[in-house]
């Protein structure tokens, strides 16, 4: 009895069990499904948002392409209209530069004799720096600089240059060369050593000298330019040759409101003009050593102007090439020593230095020496007596 | 590389001015005294100068050549050298601060010949072979 008590009760139990179990079992199938669809709705949700994240940022980095491009031009474009507008203005100042030279010159010569002419000096110095300005400016919007026609010494380059800077002074030309730079040259080359005169000067004591030395290396001509100044550091070194070899080019606009125009129009010229310029070696005074190379097809040997003679063989070279026939010794003079004054055989020798345009009379008046002389001091008793400043002696074709 | 191939064939400004301007020739010194080195005064090298005339510029060389072998007036040095007065006499003061020339002055206004005399002795020979 009892045991079939417990026999039904432990059926009762079972059959409980057993519903209860597939109850929960039907209600877990039940929550699976749901669970299932649910997550393939959000899925589908999900991927659909990422798509569309994927398309605006697409989107957006196109636009933002666009957006560099069109700066990009529009920086550009103000450039160049920066740069034709100031290209403009440059070459007016160049040309009137230029044309201020010529003028100062002929005045110079006028008033040889007149103490202003030390006015006109300073005067004519402080154009020829705002020239290497008006030159530089030029440069840097892309017009070119000044040509000059004939070939000159690279001693007279150097001096050239000289005088486009402040303190020219200090600028020692240790040496006369035998070497002369081409036409085409002349110019670029002058405006290259000037900038790196000037910095050299700015960079260095009021009273330091800066020495500039010749030297041929192989096919190379040097201009070597030594200053006593504080020297670079790798970062400026590095800066610079960047700038000087013309792989960096700033624009004007980052050139700042005090611009540096050096070593960017030096890089510019001499790349135009096929030399090279290096600013890491140390002078021997511990500053900077300036290095412009000329390649071969800028310069030659021959001597250009007959008084720039090579300074140690100079007398050899007075007797020989110059032909001075009015030096020889003891030939060509009065019973007193004194040199004859003669037609100026000499002048015409050595004329084609500074006067380019001199009447071509001069050929057929050599002849007339005697002629001539009686001339020069009918001239020279005439100035005698006026005395007066305006017309000197280097003026007319004395 | 060269001119011609400038992008722009724009006018070329060609610079016609001296290569070389004359404040450089001078070393930028001013001018000396207006007594000294006067048209009329006679320079000339001193004896022992050409060893020393090496360093110099091409035209205080050129001014030395001049005056090398005997005495020269500063106008004529200015005349053949083809430099304007100021420039000479600024050159010849340096070559004198470097002891390179010596300078005789002028002969004074009053030991100079009478220019009346002398315009009366032209007329007098004008007259005798009618010039």
């Amino acid at each position: 009895m009892n045991q079939d008590v417990l026999v039904w009760c432990l059926v009762v139990v079972a059959v409980i069990a057993v519903a209860a179990v597939a109850v929960l079992s039907i209600r877990n199938r039940a929550v699976e499904a749901k669970k299932q669809h649910s997550e393939t709705v959000l899925t589908a949700r999900l991927n659909e948002a990422e798509g569309r994240l994927s398309n605006v940022s697409a989107e957006l980095q196109r636009r933002q392409a666009e957006q560099q491009v069109t700066i990009r031009a529009a920086e550009e474009a103000a450039e160049e209209s920066t740069k034709a507008v100031l290209k403009g203005a440059a070459r007016f100042l160049q040309s009137l530069a230029a044309e201020q030279m010529v003028l100062l010159e002929d005045v110079q010569r006028k008033y040889g004799g007149h103490p202003v002419l030390a006015d006109l000096m300073e005067v004519n110095h402080a154009n020829a720096q705002m020239a290497r300005r008006a030159h530089g400016i030029a440069v840097m919007c892309g017009a070119p600089l000044g040509r000059r026609t004939r070939a000159a010494s690279v001693y007279d380059v150097v001096r050239n240059a000289q005088g486009q800077i402040r303190n020219f002074r200090r600028v020692q030309i240790m040496q006369q060369s035998g070497f002369a730079l081409k036409a085409s040259a002349v110019s670029p080359v002058a405006h290259a050593v000037a900038e790196i005169l000037d910095n050299a000067a700015s960079f260095s004591q009021q009273d330091a000298p800066i020495e500039v030395t010749f030297q041929r290396v192989q096919k190379n001509l040097c201009i070597v330019i030594d200053d006593a100044g504080v020297g670079m550091n790798d970062e400026d070194r590095q800066h610079a040759s960047a700038l000087l070899s013309g792989s960096v080019q700033p624009r004007l606009s980052e050139l700042g409101t005090q611009p540096k125009f050096g070593f960017p129009v030096v890089g510019r010229i001499a790349a135009q003009y096929g030399f090279r310029v290096d600013v890491t070696g140390v002078s021997r005074y511990g500053g900077v050593r300036a290095v412009v190379l000329l390649p071969e097809e800028l310069w030659t040997e021959e001597e250009i102007t007959a008084p720039v003679a090579e300074a140690p063989r100079m007398s050899a070279v007075r007797d020989t090439d110059d032909e001075t026939p009015d030096r020889p010794r003891g030939g060509d003079r009065t019973v007193s020593g004194l040199p004859k004054r003669g037609g100026r055989q000499r002048r015409d020798v050595a004329a084609p230095v500074r006067d380019a345009a001199e009447p071509p009379a001069r050929p057929a008046a050599v002849d007339r020496g005697s002629g001539r002389s009686l001339g020069a001091f009918q001239r020279g008793t005439l100035s005698g007596r006026n005395l007066d400043p305006s017309p000197s002696e280097g003026s007319e074709d004395s | 590389m060269t001119d011609e191939q400038e992008p722009e064939p724009e006018a070329e400004l060609e610079l016609t001015a001296p290569l070389v301007p004359l404040f450089v020739v001078t070393g930028g010194r001013g001018l000396p005294p207006s007594h000294e080195y006067e048209r009329t005064t006679l320079v000339s090298a001193k004896q022992d100068a050409a060893a020393d005339a090496r360093t110099l510029s091409p035209e205080a060389r050129e001014v030395m050549n001049l005056v090398a072998d005997g005495f020269l007036s500063v106008a004529e040095v200015a005349g053949h050298t083809h430099l304007p007065l100021g420039v000479v006499r600024i050159l010849l003061a340096e070559l004198a601060d470097g002891d390179l020339v010596l300078a005789r002055k002028p002969v004074p206004p009053a030991e100079q010949a009478d220019k009346e005399l002398l315009s009366a002795v032209l007329d007098g020979l004008k007259t005798r072979f009618g010039a």
